[in-house]
């Protein structure tokens, strides 16, 4: 039994790495213009694919697909970013409408350029066992991207704190007309942080479609996982992503092992939903950040 | 003689008369002859967006074919709708296809889904026909105008079949919760019990991705020698990349629908070699018999490569319900309440998959399964004995 937990364990903090990858994109954009961006699991995918179509027609690796990847998804996110800059009213509420609808739009452009059929790389390179005392295993690609991950993260909270950029990302996010008081220019703010969102679901969705594998509907579930660990993480904290992805991950592989494999969403949202209740603010957010 | 010439031009009067006659029976004809539209509600977009594609290209197979086949006596058409994955929209669909006044529905992925859209079917007084709902209860609510040419009983008498000659002694059944898989994993695990084998299961949802900590479970506490997978696609590729990792020690990975398919030997070829799943042809394809080469053959000119059971499930379900049309139509000019239904239920057709006949629950109980194995480039049928086209590779596993 000890050997299933450590395993359990093991698989849930490298889920937790790539959850974590998946739902900082979604956090910095909730944190810095309180917008909810619905399509975020497309531009996830919209990575994978593109990390896909990379490997089927010049047989890059997925790695080198990044490149390719950033220039796409990087527009993409920024087109998504001046859609919602034409909203005039009601911004919180019409974005969510708007970015839904994009989600929509991205899925079947997806389904339509690339079918239906569920993708995943052909690399064995990546898919190779990596074993650590004999006790647990993951694939090379699950290791790779859960260090890259944390990576990121780590690079993104440095980013946010020591950076003239990141300050003013923060001084946005706290108070818009302040910091345009400031000399912060808000709109090239967060088209930033749009910008590095997308920069973040780049990796993330060539990190699904190496350790995973994807079709058109998945982009759904991925929006869904990254707004709850965004909830549970409180609003834009970067800590409080990693360790609410990584709570998750855990949870689900725990269930997994110790209960039944059918309940590991369930306990995903059980976590969610006594957090909320416990600290309606999420882990890592101040009850300042939370409007009343 | 001007007797003789009067009789010869009254003889050519009634000849005259008479290539009038024929040519107005003729001529009447094509007044018989009728322009069908058929209705198809499938999932073009979601998560079963791959299945009812393949679904809908067959039933344009079918659609091109009985054009051919009728040609000068009916014409037949489809007006598809997307109901995209989602079981309120297939409803929706087929409410709006019998207010256009389709003659019969063909179509419908997954059980959930077939369910409450037959049943919006026989509200409309329209048949609806299927290969997209195996779950036993699709057939249990006495609807007279459902029909399937499959079922789960025909899916899993194949795994069982496949793995009663294995002479497996213990086997780890993994399977999704959603209403098809949930019923065949029942039906599996009862006949496999029956039979002394020693069974263990593990349940899991079609979120589940990470498939290590159920597979080390199977490693370390099952130690099955045969693993049984009852999922779609994207599952089968999560457990054999799991098995790939934990390596355990088993005999064999067997596996349903979707994977014993041209598709996944050429996109996951490393990861399904020795893998075992339904497939009722081998690969590259053999068809034998002029129907089967006309559809392949059809396939292959539309479409540019080379068909797969989805389509072939599509194309016989279509033609069933065709000939049900064409005949009920036949009979005196009119197509009457439940008459197509009765046709069909008169059916009694040979067909790419074995004979078709309907019971009365408008279940298919000819339906049986063959067992393919990837082994290198092809998919080999391995089971029954008698359509198999190679020998099975046991144990195989790909790791």
């Amino acid at each position: 039994m000890l050997e299933l937990i450590l395993q359990a364990l093991y698989s849930g903090l490298l889920a937790g790495g790539y959850y974590a990858m998946i739902a900082l994109g979604l956090a910095l954009v909730f944190g810095t213009m309180r917008i909810i961006n619905l399509a975020h699991g497309e531009l996830v995918l919209l990575a994978a694919y593109v990390a896909f179509e990379m490997e089927r027609s010049f047989g890059w690796t997925p790695l080198a697909s990044i490149p390719v990847a950033l220039v796409v998804v990087g527009l993409t996110a920024l087109v998504i970013y001046l859609l919602i800059g034409r909203i005039r009213q009601d911004r919180e509420l019409n974005s969510l409408i708007l970015t839904f609808g994009i989600a929509i739009v991205l899925t079947n452009l997806i389904l339509m350029i690339w079918s239906a059929d569920i993708r995943s790389t052909s690399n064995s390179w990546f898919m190779d066992g990596v074993v650590l005392g004999d006790t647990l295993f993951s694939m090379r690609g699950e290791v790779i991207f859960c260090v890259i991950g944390v990576l990121l993260l780590a690079a993104t909270y440095w980013w946010l704190n020591h950076t003239w950029q990141g300050r003013a990302l923060r001084a946005v996010a706290s108070n818009r007309d302040a910091a345009k008081l400031m000399g912060v220019n808000p709109a090239r703010i967060e088209a930033l942080s749009f910008l590095v969102s997308g920069v973040l679901a780049t990796f993330a969705g060539v990190a699904v479609y190496t350790a995973s594998v994807v079709f058109p509907a998945v982009g759904h579930n991925l929006t869904i996982k990254a707004f709850v660990i965004t909830v549970l993480a409180g609003m834009g904290s970067v800590p409080g992503v990693l360790l609410g992805a990584v709570l998750i991950g855990v949870g689900e592989t725990l269930t997994t092992t110790l209960a039944k494999p059918s309940l590991q969403e369930l306990t995903g949202m059980v976590i969610f939903l006594l957090i909320l209740f416990l600290r309606p603010s999420g882990l890592f957010g101040r009850k300042g950040m939370v409007k009343k | 003689m001007m007797k003789r010439f009067t009789s010869a031009v009254l003889s050519k009067r009634r000849a005259l008369l008479a290539c009038c006659a024929v040519g107005a029976v003729m001529m009447a004809s094509p007044a018989m002859a009728a322009e069908f539209v058929l209705g198809s509600e499938l999932p073009l977009t979601g998560k079963l967006a791959r299945v009812g594609t393949g679904m809908s290209e067959g039933i344009a197979i079918a659609i091109d074919l009985a054009n051919a086949k009728y040609a000068g006596q009916h014409h037949f058409s489809v007006q598809t709708i997307d109901d995209e994955t989602n079981p309120a929209k297939a409803v929706a669909a087929v409410e709006k296809l019998a207010s256009d006044h389709v003659v019969a529905i063909t179509g419908g992925y997954g059980s959930n889904i077939i369910g409450p859209a037959s049943e919006a079917a026989a509200k409309a007084g329209l048949v609806y026909m299927t290969s997209g709902g195996v779950a036993p209860e699709l057939t249990q609510r006495g609807l007279d105008s459902f029909f399937r040419i499959n079922n789960a009983d025909g899916y899993g008498k194949a795994m069982v079949g496949l793995i009663e000659t294995m002479g497996a002694k213990s086997v780890a059944i993994l399977y999704s919760n959603k209403e098809a898989t949930a019923a065949m994993a029942t039906y599996v695990q009862k006949a496999l019990t029956d039979k002394g084998i020693k069974i263990t299961s593990h349940e899991f949802d079609d979120t589940t991705t990470d498939f290590k900590p159920i597979m080390n479970k199977v490693k370390l506490q099952d130690r099955p020698e045969v693993v049984a997978m009852i999922g779609y696609e994207n599952d089968y590729i999560g457990i054999l990349r799991a098995g790939a990792v934990l390596k355990p020690d088993v005999k064999a990975m067997v596996g349903v629908w979707s994977l014993a398919t041209a598709q996944m030997n050429k996109e996951f070829h490393d990861q399904v070699q020795g893998v075992y799943g339904t497939s009722p042809l081998p690969y590259p394809v053999v068809f034998k018999g002029g129907e089967a080469q006309d559809f392949a053959a059809a396939y292959m000119n539309k479409y540019n490569r080379e068909p797969d059971y989805l389509q072939q499930f599509g194309y016989v379900q279509t033609m069933l319900l065709i000939d049900a049309i064409a005949r009920a139509h036949d009979n005196d000019g009119k197509i009457e309440a439940g008459e197509i239904a009765r046709e069909l239920r008169a059916t009694t057709t040979p067909t790419m998959i074995g004979d078709v006949t309907f019971d009365k629950n408008g279940d298919n109980p000819n339906f049986t399964h063959r067992m393919g194995q990837h082994q290198g480039d092809r998919v080999e049928l391995v089971w029954p004995a008698n359509a198999a086209t190679a020998k099975m590779n046991y144990p195989a596993v790909p790791w």
